[in-house]
């Protein structure tokens, strides 16, 4: 059960024009800031609604403009995490997990909630609010929140940019757990080299609003925007090489 | 913008506030008249026959209630003549010793009349049917600050008609406004001065005069007020008012002439 | 004090908590969806709606009684059809109050809104909650306080009116008298001293109004 689609949308001088498909898998939009990464998770999501296109998840279309189908973000089925995470400041942790549930009743509610509550280890933290909690907490909720729906497909935009690095392996971590217990197609936005591939099953290359290339991670190795994010890599590596540190 | 158009549009400027300056200087005299709204037709016109004899001379008016009025000069407002539509708010002015003497003089009367709207389809012939139930509003003047609201007061109690109908009173804060209130429809029934029905005939449909002796006599006062700029201009437009000329004026506005000034 | 005075004061309290029942509910409605909808004619109405707040009042008492006096626009049907005019009652006072105070209500409710985080508000419909749902339990509960200042600012500007509320209302003792109307009448017939208790209440009254939105608006943006 996987996604694709065809997009086409021209917005304040910028142009997206990209088409890819994936099969259950993760998938990492890569590319560097204002490619149009973000704004292809809008429009999957339904937030944002291309001129023209067509967005297919599993058997269902979600949007064609030509038979004038569009779902709207409601029905879609689809868990997100935003950049900034996006959690109900006035809500507690348990009000925020919550939130996507409708019932039947409040004690089958309360039932999902807690098993959200396990999987993410986030006991005693129910009636805090988010400010209350740390960074990697807050990820942790906000993953929760979006996955206690079941939905049918995860898109997170640059979820973990915001943490420092042992927290970042651990949210990967997560996310590999989340894949093999969800089995639904996961897409991750980043700008990140090292997150990209440790994290990827398939690498969707953007570039300035388009597809520069679609592949395994092996296969995209020396594809130019590759190579350009690797030098990056390479020159902030060498300012911790041995020469440059000083030691006594 | 180049050198030379920008000294232009100085040079020009200049000349304009020189010449704004100028024209202040050119008006010679200036006199500035608080007068009751109710004289506002006929003094308009006296003044104007005033300056086509004096030469040089602007009359600056400034109607209202009467009580409101005497409120401005107690508080320090530069007029040099006032005329009221009552003896009370002369008489305040006079015991604060803000008017000149041997200057003040009665010059006109009027009389008070019940008015209605012309689209109204009230019966209303007289006073007493003031109390009928369909009658709901009925305007008069403020009669703290309005001359024209204490003699309606008076008709009112005198008539025995006041407990019935004081609840459907609406209080104006002149008596152009009682006019307008009743021509506008907004009230069934209004108390004025005859002089001022006669100005919106029209629009009234019934102008009924009030009992005689209903009411205290509308006397009008005149007076120069002490400390105004130019007292003997203020004390010539007083003597003009109550001239031959100034009566004839008043006559044909419709308010009575008083043959003992003082 | 004053018999009077009471009455004013009462009656002002009266006028103004009605007019802001009004505004409130008719303010948050038109401030959220300036905030949350684009439509045709947009910034029109939002000038429509600041108008009364840049005009003069007795600009926005000249429009009522086109429109609501005994031979306006809307007052004539009215009149025609109940024999009812609301020119000279206290019900003209809460509109005047209501006019001239909205546009506060408006602005207020529209900048809360709109400096809320647009990702809470898609979050929430990812999480299969519709407009109204998601308005109701995120955007509201977030906009609280500067709504709760937009209220309170209203209600003091509701108690301070005059110019529209003259022109409407009248200044009737006993019935549309006002608190500002009282002290104008009293300022007018030279009752120094009783006009002094009345302004007296009046400022204090407005200036604790006006610390309290204060306060609550601080701690809303």
């Amino acid at each position: 059960m996987g996604l694709s689609l065809r997009l086409f949308k021209k917005v304040d001088g910028f142009t997206l024009e990209v088409e890819w498909a994936i099969d259950e898998e993760l998938a990492v939009l890569f590319g560097f800031s204002g490619a149009g990464k973000s704004m292809t998770l809008q429009m999957i999501a339904g937030l944002m609604t291309p001129d023209r296109g067509r967005i297919i998840l599993g058997e269902e279309v979600l949007f064609d403009n030509q038979t004038g189908i569009n779902l709207s973000p409601q029905d879609r089925s689809i868990g997100y995490v935003f950049q900034d995470l996006a959690l109900f400041p006035h809500m507690t942790v348990w009000g925020n997990i919550a939130y996507g549930l409708r019932g039947p009743t409040r004690k089958a509610m309360a039932v999902k909630v807690k098993e959200m509550i396990e999987i993410f280890h986030l006991e005693g933290l129910e009636k805090k609010k988010p400010a209350a909690i740390s960074g990697g907490q807050q990820q942790r909720v906000a993953l929760a929140r979006a996955l206690i729906r079941q939905p049918r497909l995860l898109l997170l935009d640059e979820p973990f940019s915001a943490l420092d690095s042992p927290l970042r392996a651990e949210m990967q971590d997560y996310l590999k757990t989340i894949k093999q217990d969800f089995k639904i197609p996961v897409i991750l936005v980043t700008h990140d080299l090292s997150e990209a591939y440790s994290l990827a099953d398939c690498l969707i290359i953007y570039s300035q609003g388009r597809i520069s290339q679609v592949g395994s991670p092996r296969e995209v190795w020396t594809n130019p925007i590759i190579r350009e994010a690797k030098r990056v890599y390479r020159l902030s590596a060498e300012a911790l090489s041995p020469e440059r540190v000083k030691t006594d | 913008m180049r050198p030379l158009s920008k000294a232009a549009s100085i040079f020009i400027m200049l000349l304009v506030f020189l010449g704004m300056i100028s024209l202040q200087k050119v008006s010679a005299q200036e006199i500035t008249i608080s007068a009751a709204i109710s004289l506002k037709e006929a003094f308009s016109e006296i003044a104007k026959h005033f300056e086509a004899r004096q030469k040089e001379v602007r009359v600056l008016f400034n109607f209202g209630a009467s009580g409101d009025l005497v409120r401005q000069i107690m508080a320090g407002a530069p007029v040099d003549v006032f005329a009221s539509a009552g003896l009370k708010e002369m008489d305040e002015l006079e015991q604060k010793g803000q008017v000149v003497s041997g200057s003040r003089a009665n010059f006109a009367e009027n009389t008070v009349v019940l008015i209605t709207p012309q689209q109204s389809s009230l019966k209303i012939e007289n006073l007493s049917d003031l109390t009928n139930k369909e009658v709901t509003r009925i305007a008069v003047g403020n009669p703290k600050t309005v001359p024209a609201g204490r003699y309606a007061d008076q008709v009112l109690r005198n008539l025995k008609l006041y407990d019935t109908v004081k609840e459907k009173l609406i209080l104006a804060e002149n008596v152009r406004q009682v006019l307008d209130y009743v021509a506008r429809g907004e009230v069934d029934a209004g108390l004025v001065y005859a002089t001022d029905a006669a100005t919106k005939a029209k629009e009234l449909k019934k102008i009924v005069p009030v009992p005689e002796g209903s009411h205290q006599p509308v006397v009008y006062p005149i007076a120069a007020v002490k400390g105004g700029k130019n007292e003997s201009l203020a004390k010539a437009f007083v003597s003009w008012v109550i001239s031959p000329e100034g009566e004839s004026i008043l006559r044909r506005h419709g308010f009575k002439i008083i043959t003992n000034k003082k | 004090m004053n018999t009077d005075l009471w009455f004013s004061l009462r009656l002002s309290l009266q006028v103004a908590f009605a007019a802001t029942v009004l505004i409130v509910l008719f303010g948050v409605a038109a401030g959220y969806l300036l905030a949350r909808k684009n439509f045709r004619g947009k910034e029109l109405i939002d000038i429509l709606f600041t108008l009364p707040l840049v005009l003069p009042p007795t600009v926005t008492g000249y429009y009522l009684i086109i429109l609501f006096g005994r031979n306006g626009w809307i007052g004539k049907v009215l009149y025609t059809w109940t024999g009812w005019s609301i020119m000279f009652t206290w019900y003209a006072a809460v509109l005047a109050s209501f006019v001239v105070a909205l546009p506060l209500m408006i602005r207020t409710t529209r900048a809360a809104i709109e400096s809320i985080d647009p990702h809470l508000i898609q979050a929430s419909f990812t999480l299969g909650h519709s407009e109204l749902e998601t308005a109701w339990k995120v955007i509201l509960p977030l906009a609280r306080r500067g709504l709760l200042a937009g209220t309170v600012l209203s209600f003091a500007r509701a108690m301070g009116e005059f110019g529209a509320t003259l022109m409407v209302a009248g200044n009737i003792p006993g019935k549309t008298n006002t608190l500002p109307l009282t002290i104008y009448t009293l300022a007018g017939s030279g009752e120094w001293s009783q006009a002094q208790i009345a302004v007296l209440l009046l400022t204090l009254a407005s200036a604790f109004f006006l610390f309290w939105a204060n306060r609550t608006a601080r701690k809303a943006f």
